[in-house]
């Protein structure tokens, strides 16, 4: 997509985005069917929205709700989990919990050392595809082995195992400059299945006006002041004000999330360069 | 011999010294200042090299420890664009195209202590140890293996001294360095003594940082701080001559080298190499207030990435591309006379322009600058984007040399260029 159509999306307005991302949500069961598809909740304001949006469509079709998933990473903040619960119950949700239990089960906590020859075949498999090749790592959600192990393996074997052939996911083009070349339907190998992005327009402004004006229910870490939700370890809040009152359009949205591409560029600038 | 009869272990001793000048040891080794360097001196080769372009440090130590040159080993400089984009990343060790002198003899079941290198971050595994030295930003992704981590942490191990606050703050600097310092003998010392190792290698960053910031003080013996820089120098002098006491009681076959990635000099003025493209129509914006050379806008012909990097906006390989390959040489001789011309209060600030086939050679050559400017003495080439003028200061007062780095053997293995250095130090293992 083009930056101008890109930027003429960010543009409309909130109904207009949320109109699109219905339309969006519509043509993937359409094209999927229900059981083919699910629906990626991490318990942040996004993924939320986002299993909101397929609600309201599902309501207006007369159908379930396709499944949601919820990948345990390791390292969640309680107070996603009791969000997740309660919002599970309260929309009656079925929900998938996916988990790598043969790290789980060796780590006590964040950093525990892992050896890579206590790990079964599938995970040292992973480890060798992705170029790893020392005898232990650390554990760490997301770290680049952390978050391939954690994440994407779980990810990978739930597909292959329940024949899914789409995932949607919550990203938004302006949460980061990597995000820029993602398309509403975004076509991804090995597992080979599609990414539905049906809130890929919507600014971070537009989620909380969302959530505000639909009390669509959300994690009360946003409360406190974070405003984008990773791994405990790896998350800060920025502000003790409430996430959608703060400066949203002049500070990062991320930047309470492991950023060490600014460190680098900072310790660079100390010395004369950039 | 009777070494051709019973073959001892040979061990092999590495002192890096980042960004420190032939010129400068010689100087204050004549002055008597560092005695312990001057006795090791005496007893082998010390004499001036050349380096890398640029004459950075990422580049300059990767050149080193792959004994290759950026075309061959793929690093060019602290940044640089991914491919088709302009976009930046910051090559790191996964980066890099070549295999290192560790893995090398590692293969040969030679293990290796390497302490504070350059642009081996993030650690990964080697025959031995490798703790990364800068950029590395994160400490627990700077130790390989990981069970030294705690043993580290207990030392409490950095990286690096805290360049923002020492580059305001100069008392700062100077106690934040020596601590520095300590912490790295610290480290060096458990590791020699508890680690089985046939190459050990530590490279001291302080110097570099101290000469960014204080090298007025160098030159200026009227200078506030003369006195603290010189004393720095003599802190990295014991520093050396306790290691090489160490050196000396080593019952082995043995060698003993020491170098520096790079030199450095007084800065006369710094210059904005991107601010000149853009005042003579080479370099386009897309915003009239550009914060990073990402910012370029249609319309740009070439554009500089740090600190003397010359890309051509060639159509085809940035998405803003308007030159044609048929004018590519056109515009490398047109760019190569306009640069030369350069002066600053009448003189000419370039020693030398080259094209990137005349430095570079490998399979990574396409990614190379297609030009790289070479400055005299003095004249600071900076890439930032947010200057309005073409020549200026900033808080720094030295900048890096191509030439005037230093090797030192205490075999008399003779090294003009920081390339050989690899060569000569692997024959030991052969």
């Amino acid at each position: 997509m083009t930056k101008e159509k890109r930027n003429k999306l960010i543009s409309l307005n909130l109904e207009e985005k949320i109109s699109i991302s219905k339309n969006i949500i519509k043509e993937a069961i359409n094209k999927f069917g229900r059981d083919k598809i699910a629906i990626a909740w991490t318990g942040g304001k996004d993924s939320t929205t986002m299993v909101w949006l397929y609600r309201e469509v599902c309501n207006e079709l007369s159908i379930q709700l396709p499944r949601c998933i919820f990948i345990d990473e390791g390292d969640v903040f309680d107070e996603i989990i009791e969000h997740i619960e309660q919002t599970r119950r309260k929309w009656d949700i079925d929900l998938t919990i996916l988990r790598n239990e043969d790290i789980l089960k060796k780590i006590k906590k964040i950093r525990d050392i892992i050896k890579i020859k206590e790990l079964n075949d599938r995970n040292k498999k992973e480890l060798k595809l992705i170029g790893f090749e020392g005898d232990e790592f650390l554990f760490e959600p997301e770290s680049y082995v952390g978050n391939h192990l954690m994440k994407t393996v779980p990810l990978k074997i739930f597909i292959e195992e329940n024949g899914i052939e789409a995932i949607s996911t919550a990203i938004r083009w302006d949460e980061q400059e990597a995000r820029e070349d993602e398309e509403f339907f975004s076509p991804r190998e090995k597992p080979k299945h599609t990414r539905i992005h049906p809130i890929l327009h919507f600014r971070e402004r537009d989620i909380w006006h969302t959530i505000l004006k639909y009390k669509i229910p959300y994690c009360r870490l946003y409360e406190q002041g974070y405003r984008s939700l990773g791994s405990r370890y790896n998350t800060q809040k920025l502000s003790d004000l409430p996430a959608w009152e703060q400066d949203l359009e002049s500070t990062p949205e991320r930047a309470g999330r492991g950023q060490e591409k600014e460190k680098i560029m900072d310790q660079l600038r100390q010395l004369g360069y950039m | 011999m009777l070494r051709l009869f019973k073959k001892k272990k040979t061990k092999v001793v590495i002192i890096g010294l980042d960004g420190v000048p032939y010129s400068l040891l010689r100087n204050l080794i004549n002055q008597g200042r560092l005695p312990n360097m001057a006795r090791i001196f005496s007893q082998g080769y010390f004499g001036p090299t050349t380096v890398c372009l640029p004459e950075i440090s990422s580049v300059s130590w990767t050149s080193f420890m792959t004994g290759t040159n950026s075309g061959t080993h793929g690093i060019y400089g602290f940044m640089d664009f991914k491919p088709g984009t302009y976009k930046l990343y910051f090559p790191n060790f996964r980066d890099l195209k070549a295999t290192t002198l560790f893995d090398e003899i590692g293969e040969r079941g030679k293990r290796s202590i390497v302490i504070n290198l350059p642009s081996t971050y993030p650690a990964r595994e080697i025959r031995g140890v490798l703790i990364s030295g800068f950029v590395a930003i994160d400490l627990k992704k700077a130790v390989y293996p990981l069970s030294l981590l705690p043993k580290l942490e207990e030392f409490k191990y950095r990286i690096d001294i805290d360049t923002a606050r020492a580059r305001d703050d100069h008392d700062f600097l100077i106690q934040d360095l020596y601590e520095t310092l300590k912490i790295r003998e610290e480290t060096v010392n458990y590791l020699w003594k508890n680690e089985d190792w046939d190459l050990f290698m530590v490279v001291i960053t302080g110097t570099d940082r101290l000469q960014h910031f204080l090298f007025d003080a160098y030159v200026d013996k009227t200078h506030p701080y003369h006195q603290a820089f010189v004393d720095y120098y003599e802190k990295i002098d014991t520093f050396v001559g306790r290691i090489y006491e160490k050196y000396t009681q080593l019952e082995a076959e043995k060698a003993f080298f020491m170098l520096s990635d790079h030199g450095f000099t007084q800065i006369k003025t710094e210059v904005y190499i991107n601010r000149w493209l853009f005042e003579n129509g080479y370099l386009k914006f897309n915003t009239n207030t550009p914060k990073m050379v990402t910012d370029i806008g249609p319309g740009t012909i070439a554009f500089a990435l740090d600190p003397s990097r010359i890309y051509i906006n060639l159509r085809g390989k940035y998405p803003l591309g308007n030159i044609d390959k048929k004018d590519y040489n056109r515009l490398r001789e047109e760019l190569k006379s306009a640069f030369l011309e350069i002066k600053y209060e009448g003189e000419s600030i370039l020693r030398q322009v080259f094209f990137k086939e005349e430095i570079y050679t490998g399979p990574f050559l396409d990614q190379a600058p297609d030009l790289v400017l070479l400055s005299k003495h003095g004249f600071d080439l900076k890439a930032t984007v947010q200057r309005d003028v073409v020549f200026g200061r900033s808080i720094l007062q030295g900048m890096h040399t191509y030439d005037d780095a230093f090797f030192f053997s205490d075999n008399n293995e003779v090294c003009k260029n920081i390339f050989e250095i690899k060569k000569k130090i692997q024959k030991y293992f052969n």
